[in-house]
């Protein structure tokens, strides 16, 4: 079964160990971290990492722990990630389910409008939607998910365009099934495939985009912990107190690196068509 | 037998007529052209008899009865004209919704291809329920339980278990049966079986076609078996239509048809019947030439350029359809060919438009 031939795929395996760390952490920082977050202490400014003093990853010019920070901010980004993610899939795939399943002018007005989406570098689009609707976390969703749209119409477009004409299609309709219910019957769970590996690699595009749009003043504002911001405030200190960039970097490269094992652990397992290539 | 839901309200004219296909035309556009691949086809279906639909590959078989469904995906096909009577209404012009809820009910499919007619990635008892659920509103158990009767009732043994099996898991006779399951799950008063046995072995073909037979018998169900094996005609039905490029040529009672064929090209197909009996163990028989292709055809015989007994009429003009009613049957036989036809040179006979 999946669930064993998951458990035998060392690369997802790993993938899912270190998304399964992070969740950890966004469970642990919700009830403790070692310093408030936001607790400035001019007196402690940019510490190098020690156990002696408790501050194990060093502070920030404001003197705030970065470790609580990273905690903190884990549960922000992954928030946004998932829920932006959640988005672009349920809007992207509805549409692209439905455009390759109808075909003729519904597909393809649907697709133009994907392919105008597409046309725009992805940090740009997202850039563009934040700037007209607000600096504003849940805009931070919307314009992330807004990129992810065209993304997974595609995919869904073209996984339905396979099989749309199937016997098994046919004969749900010859057996009285109207659209809706071979859409969600036959169709969705013929395409569930794809989708997970397209979920699982944008989840990790999102952490990234986050904190680009958050490095650059538009995603979360401080004082809240992101990592992205982090970023941004570690850039004037980081030639003297390199720890205040190097392990908010640290936490977005894991997180990204695990969502990238997850899906292409996922479409190893998932996909019956890779599945004795080694 | 029949479900409570399924009311029949008697046609008014003749109690036994189930289905009346009268001039149906299907047409698919193409770069080259239009393709009339069903043509002015009419014929009859009455309660609980089984109806060859015989002919070569691309003859139209198929697409007619996707028509009368209107299963033809459009584009590019459409139904151009004609008249499907069922039930005091004409499926061709009726709502979709009152269509959809028809298929699967009182009309339902079999398809040739067993492999590839089921869902992958979904347990047979949901596929068998599907109908079920679809038309009678069952739900959970009951339907479930439904399903394992069905699945029973074709022979799939240890049911209850195998229910909750992937398609993959069972061999190709085994699915063809749960495509029957599934399509007799509602008690339908029309069973359409398109090839039902080309994709499955010899020894395996008989027990699907008993199994057809013999379940449609039960709940007189009226079949309409597509098909090219006349071997496969000759053993299940009552009646049969030939069909050539897209026409109904010939129509007759099975015995009728095998005792005196009066079409040349049925006599061809009659012919090509490999026989083991045959003195002399001579070549196998078959007709010269190819099916001719569909794109504007000229008002001639489609059949003329293979004809054995070709005359100058059949390149000039379609034969019009004589009846004619054999001593001691209550039904017509009817063919279209100039060598029948009462008055040659003009057709004066009912045109089948």
């Amino acid at each position: 079964m999946a669930s064993g031939r998951f458990s035998r795929n060392s690369i997802a395996m790993t993938g899912a160990a270190i998304v399964a760390l992070y969740l950890a952490v966004i469970v642990v920082a919700f009830f403790w971290v070692p310093f408030d977050p936001l607790a400035m202490d001019a007196a402690h400014a940019l510490q190098p990492p020690s156990l002696a003093s408790g501050h194990v990853f060093g502070t920030d010019e404001f003197g705030r722990d970065i470790l609580s920070r990273i905690m903190r901010g884990c549960g922000v980004s992954l928030a946004i990630s998932v829920a932006a993610t959640a988005l672009g899939a349920l809007v992207g795939t509805f549409m692209g389910t439905w455009a390759g399943f109808r075909g003729g002018r519904w597909d393809h007005w649907i697709m133009r409008v994907a392919d105008v989406l597409f046309s725009f570098p992805s940090l740009l689009l997202a850039i563009f939607v934040m700037a007209v609707l607000g600096e504003k976390s849940f805009n931070v969703v919307f314009a992330i998910g807004l990129v992810y749209i065209p993304q997974f119409a595609r995919v869904s477009r073209g996984a339905v365009l396979a099989i749309r004409q199937a016997d098994y299609v046919k004969a749900a309709r010859s057996s009285g099934a109207g659209s809706g219910f071979i859409l969600f019957r036959h169709l969705l769970p013929n395409i569930l495939v794809p989708l997970v590996v397209q979920v699982s690699l944008s989840l990790s595009v999102a952490i990234l985009l986050e904190s680009a749009l958050s490095f650059l003043g538009l995603g979360v504002q401080p004082p809240a912990p992101s990592w992205g911001n982090m970023l941004a405030s570690a850039r004037k200190a980081m030639v003297i107190a390199p720890w205040t960039a190097i392990y908010p970097g640290l936490a977005i490269v894991l997180l990204v690196l695990g969502f990238n094992l997850l899906g292409d652990g996922l479409r190893d397992v998932l996909d019956p068509r890779l599945r004795n290539v080694r | 037998m029949k479900e409570p839901g399924a009311d029949t309200p008697a046609p008014p004219h003749d109690a036994s007529l189930l289905l009346e296909v009268e001039g149906l035309t299907t047409e698919f556009r193409t770069e080259q052209g239009r393709v009339a691949a069903v043509d002015r086809v009419s014929f009859q279906l009455h309660r609980g008899e089984t109806l060859g639909l015989v002919g070569e590959s691309g003859s139209g078989k198929s697409v007619t009865n996707l028509s009368i469904l209107r299963l033809v995906p459009d584009p590019p096909g459409r139904v151009v004209a004609g008249r499907v009577g069922y039930r005091g209404k004409d499926l061709r012009t009726a709502a979709e919704e009152e269509v959809r809820v028809l298929r699967g009910r009182n009309i339902s499919m079999i398809f040739q291809d067993p492999l590839t007619s089921l869902n992958p990635v979904l347990r047979i008892s949901t596929q068998v329920q599907e109908a079920l659920q679809l038309h009678h509103g069952l739900g959970g158990r009951q339907a479930r339980a439904k399903a394992v009767e069905m699945l029973r009732l074709v022979g799939i043994p240890d049911a209850e278990r195998r229910a909750d099996d992937y398609p993959h898991q069972f061999s190709g006779g085994m699915r063809q049966r749960v495509m029957i399951a599934m399509a007799l799950s509602c008690n339908p008063e029309i069973l359409i079986a398109d090839e039902p046995t080309t994709a499955l072995d010899v020894t395996i073909q008989a027990q699907i076609l008993e199994l057809i037979k013999g379940l449609s018998a039960r709940s007189a169900t009226a079949v309409i078996l597509i098909t090219h094996d006349l071997g496969v005609v000759a053993g299940m039905c009552d009646r049969v239509c030939v069909m050539y490029a897209g026409r109904i040529v010939e129509s007759a009672g099975v015995d009728e048809l095998f005792s005196d064929p009066l079409h040349p090209y049925t006599r061809g197909l009659l012919d090509s019947i490999p026989r083991v009996d045959r003195a002399g163990g001579g070549r196998l028989h078959s007709i010269p030439g190819s099916p001719p292709s569909l794109i504007d055809m000229p008002d001639a015989c489609p059949f003329h350029p293979r004809c054995p007994s070709a005359m100058d009429i059949c390149r000039r003009a379609y034969p019009p359809e004589t009846s004619r009613r054999a001593a001691g049957s209550d039904r017509a036989r009817t063919v279209s060919c100039w060598l029948h036809a009462e008055v040659r040179g003009g057709p004066t006979q009912r045109e089948p438009a």
